[in-house]
C-alpha cells in the first residue's frame, strides 16, 4: 500500500518536474518567476484535447504536436507581454505574468466552458512488479517525461543553444560582451519551456480531468518543486519534483485528500525556514 | 436605480479599501500579495463567525482585522529574508489554503454553501429602507479614516523608511533602519485594512461562501493600484472607480447579447482584467497619479527661486 502510494508519488513527481524545469528555466534566463506556468499547462491540455478527441488523433502524436503549437503561443506571447516589459522589474514581470495566467485560463473557459474533459485513451494492461501495480496511462506518463528530461539534458550540457542558456544564466552582461546575442537566446527559451510545459499539459490532463483550472491546481507544487530544487538548477527542479510528488501523495495518507495541495505549501514554508537556497541553489538572504 | 447605484458603490468602497491595503503592501512596500483573495475571505469568515456567536460588529471587524494581520505577518515573516518573489509565491499558497479550508471545514465555515444570517452593524439606527444609504455612509467614514492614517504613516519616518527599503534595502539598512521588522509590520498594517475590508463585504452581502473570494478580486485590485499609480491614495480611488465602472460595465454585455451565459461572463471580466492589467504595466506603468515625495522646496523654501545677484 504505502509502497504503491510512493510510486504514485513518484509519478506524479515526474509531471511535476517538466513545468518546474520549464520555470527555472525562465526564473534564470529571464529572471522573474513565471506564474503562468499554470495557465500555459492547461492551454497545452486543451490543444491537444482537440487533437485527440476532436480530431481523433492518437494521443502521442497529439501530445507532440499540441507542445509544438504551445511553444508558439508562448513565443508570441513573449513578443506582447514580456519583451516590452524586458529591462523592468522582477516584480513588474512577475504582475503581468499573472495578468497573462488571466488571460490564458479565461480564454479557455470562454471557448470548452467549464465542464471536465478527459482524452480518448485505450485502457489497458496493468503492469505489476511486485508488490506495485503501474497502468498504462503511467507507463505512458514515465516515458514521456524522462524522454522530455533526456533531451532537455543534452540540450543544455550538449548544444551551443545549452552553453548560451547557461552564460545568459550566469552573467548576462559577460554573455553580451563576448557577443551572446540575449534576445535569441530568451527567444529559444520561450521555445523549449514551451515544448516541456506543453508535454507537461498533456499528462497532467491525463492525470486529472481537463478542466480551465487543471493547470492552476499545479502551480503552488510546481512553485514547491521548483524552490526546493533551488530556483535556477534544472537538475534541481527534478529532484525536487520527484520529493515533492512522492510527499503529496503520501501525505493523503494521513490528511483528508482536499488538502494535497496544501502540502506543497507546507514544504515552501519549511524550505525556506529551514534552507532557502534549496538542495542545489544559492539565494540571497536579507540581514 | 438608487437602489442600484448605492450596492455598485458599496462595492467600490469595498474594493477602494482592498486598493488602500495593497497599496501601503506593494505600491509602497514593494510587496507582492498574489493571496489578497485569501486574505479578504480570512477577514469576511472571521468577521461572520464572530458575529454570529454574538460578539457584536465592531468585534467582529476587530477581529478580521487581527486575524488578516496576523496572517500577513505570518507569511511576510518567513519570506521576507529572501527575494520579494518568495513573498509573492507565498502569499498565493497562503490564499489558495484559506480557500481550501472555507470549501473543506463543513462544521466551520459552512463549506460549499457558506455562512448566511450574518448580522449587519448600526441596523436599528434608521428605517430598513435607507439601511443601505447608511452603509454607504459608514463605509465612506471608515475609508476617510484609513485614508487619513495611511497618508500620516506615509509621511511619517516609518513611511519614508519603508519607501527607501523598497527602492534598495542595502542602503536602508547601511543607515541602521531594520528592513526586516519593518517589511513585516507594513505588510501586517496592510493585512488589517484587508481584514475590515472582508469584514464589511460580510456584512453587506450577510452571506458569504467561497465563489465570491476567486482570483478576480486579486487581479482588479493589482489593476486599480497600478492604475491610480502605485504608491499614491488619491490616484488610488480614482483607479479603482475606472476599473470597477469598467467591470460592472461588462454586465450589460450580458444584456446586449442572449449567447453569453454566467461562466462566460466571468471569463471575459477575467480577460478584460488580465489583458488590462498587462497593457497598463506597459503603457501606463507611472499610472495616474505619482507617488508623495518630499521635494528639496519643503526644506529650502527659497531653493526653486533664481538666486539673487
Amino acid at each position: 500500500m504505502v509502497a504503491q502510494v510512493a510510486f504514485n508519488g513518484l509519478i506524479t513527481g515526474l509531471i511535476l518536474a517538466l513545468p518546474a524545469i520549464a520555470l527555472t528555466l525562465t526564473y534564470s534566463i529571464l529572471r522573474f518567476p513565471n506564474f503562468a506556468i499554470g495557465a500555459m499547462m492547461t492551454v497545452g491540455a486543451y490543444l491537444a484535447f482537440v487533437l485527440n478527441v476532436l480530431l481523433h488523433w492518437p494521443l502521442l502524436a497529439a501530445a507532440v504536436l499540441s507542445s509544438i503549437f504551445l511553444a508558439a503561443i508562448l513565443s508570441l506571447a513573449d513578443r506582447a507581454v514580456f519583451s516590452p516589459l524586458r529591462n523592468r522589474s522582477s516584480i513588474t514581470l512577475l504582475v503581468a505574468s499573472i495578468g497573462l495566467s488571466f488571460v490564458l485560463e479565461n480564454v479557455v473557459r470562454l471557448i470548452f466552458g467549464n465542464t471536465a474533459r478527459s482524452f480518448d485513451m485505450q485502457l489497458g494492461s496493468v503492469y505489476e512488479f511486485g508488490v506495485i501495480r503501474a497502468n498504462r496511462e503511467q507507463a505512458f506518463t514515465a516515458a514521456a517525461a524522462l524522454t522530455a528530461m533526456i533531451a532537455v539534458y543534452i540540450i543544455l550540457a550538449h548544444t551551443s543553444l545549452g552553453r548560451a542558456m547557461r552564460a545568459v544564466a550566469d552573467n548576462p552582461s559577460l554573455a553580451a560582451v563576448r557577443g551572446l546575442d540575449g534576445e535569441q537566446v530568451i527567444r529559444k527559451t520561450w521555445v523549449v519551456t514551451g515544448l516541456l510545459i506543453g508535454a507537461s499539459g498533456v499528462l497532467a490532463g491525463i492525470d486529472r480531468a481537463i478542466d480551465p483550472q487543471l493547470g492552476w491546481s499545479y502551480l503552488i507544487s510546481v512553485f514547491a518543486a521548483a524552490i526546493l530544487g533551488g530556483l535556477g538548477s534544472p537538475l534541481g527542479a527534478v529532484l525536487g519534483a520527484v520529493s515533492i510528488g512522492v510527499a503529496e501523495e503520501m501525505s493523503t495518507l494521513v490528511i483528508s485528500p482536499n488538502y494535497r495541495e496544501a502540502t506543497g505549501f507546507f514544504a515552501i514554508t519549511v524550505i525556506l525556514l529551514l534552507r532557502p537556497q534549496g538542495i542545489l541553489g544559492t539565494a540571497r538572504l536579507r540581514k | 436605480m438608487s437602489g442600484y447605484l448605492v450596492t455598485i458603490l458599496i462595492f467600490v468602497g469595498i474594493a477602494i479599501m482592498l486598493g488602500f491595503a495593497l497599496n501601503l503592501q506593494w505600491g509602497t512596500c514593494g510587496m507582492v500579495n498574489f493571496g489578497l483573495a485569501g486574505f479578504f475571505s480570512l477577514g469576511a469568515y472571521t468577521a461572520a463567525l464572530v458575529a454570529l456567536a454574538g460578539a457584536g460588529t465592531l468585534a467582529a471587524t476587530a477581529a478580521a482585522a487581527l486575524a488578516c494581520a496576523v496572517g500577513c505577518a505570518l507569511v511576510a515573516t518567513i519570506s521576507v529574508r529572501l527575494s520579494d518573489e518568495y513573498l509573492a509565491i507565498m502569499t498565493l499558497g497562503f490564499g489558495e489554503i484559506i480557500g481550501l479550508v472555507a470549501l473543506s471545514e463543513d462544521w466551520l465555515t459552512g463549506g460549499s454553501i457558506g455562512l448566511s444570517g450574518i448580522p449587519r452593524p448600526l441596523t436599528g439606527l434608521v428605517a430598513d429602507k435607507n439601511y443601505e444609504f447608511l452603509f454607504l455612509g459608514l463605509i465612506i467614514a471608515v475609508l476617510i479614516a484609513i485614508f487619513i492614517t495611511l497618508e500620516l504613516l506615509l509621511r511619517s519616518p516609518f513611511g519614508r523608511a519603508v519607501r527607501a527599503i523598497r527602492e534598495d534595502d542595502t542602503v536602508a539598512a547601511t543607515l541602521g533602519k531594520n528592513v526586516i521588522s519593518l517589511r513585516i509590520k507594513a505588510f501586517a498594517v496592510g493585512g488589517a485594512i484587508i481584514g475590515v475590508a472582508g469584514a464589511f463585504h460580510a456584512f453587506y452581502l450577510t452571506y458569504i461562501d467561497p465563489s465570491q473570494f476567486t482570483a478576480t478580486v486579486t487581479g482588479y485590485t493589482f489593476m486599480a493600484v497600478i492604475f491610480g499609480g502605485r504608491g499614491s491614495n488619491k490616484g488610488l480611488v480614482a483607479g479603482a472607480v475606472i476599473i470597477m465602472s469598467l467591470i460592472e460595465g461588462t454586465r450589460f454585455l450580458k444584456d446586449a447579447f442572449d449567447a453569453i451565459d454566467a461562466p462566460q461572463l466571468a471569463a471575459i471580466r477575467l480577460i478584460v482584467v488580465g489583458a488590462g492589467l498587462i497593457l497598463v504595466l506597459i503603457y501606463k506603468p507611472e499610472g495616474i497619479a505619482s507617488e508623495y515625495r518630499l521635494k528639496s522646496a519643503s526644506f529650502f523654501p527659497a531653493a526653486d527661486e533664481k538666486p539673487a545677484k
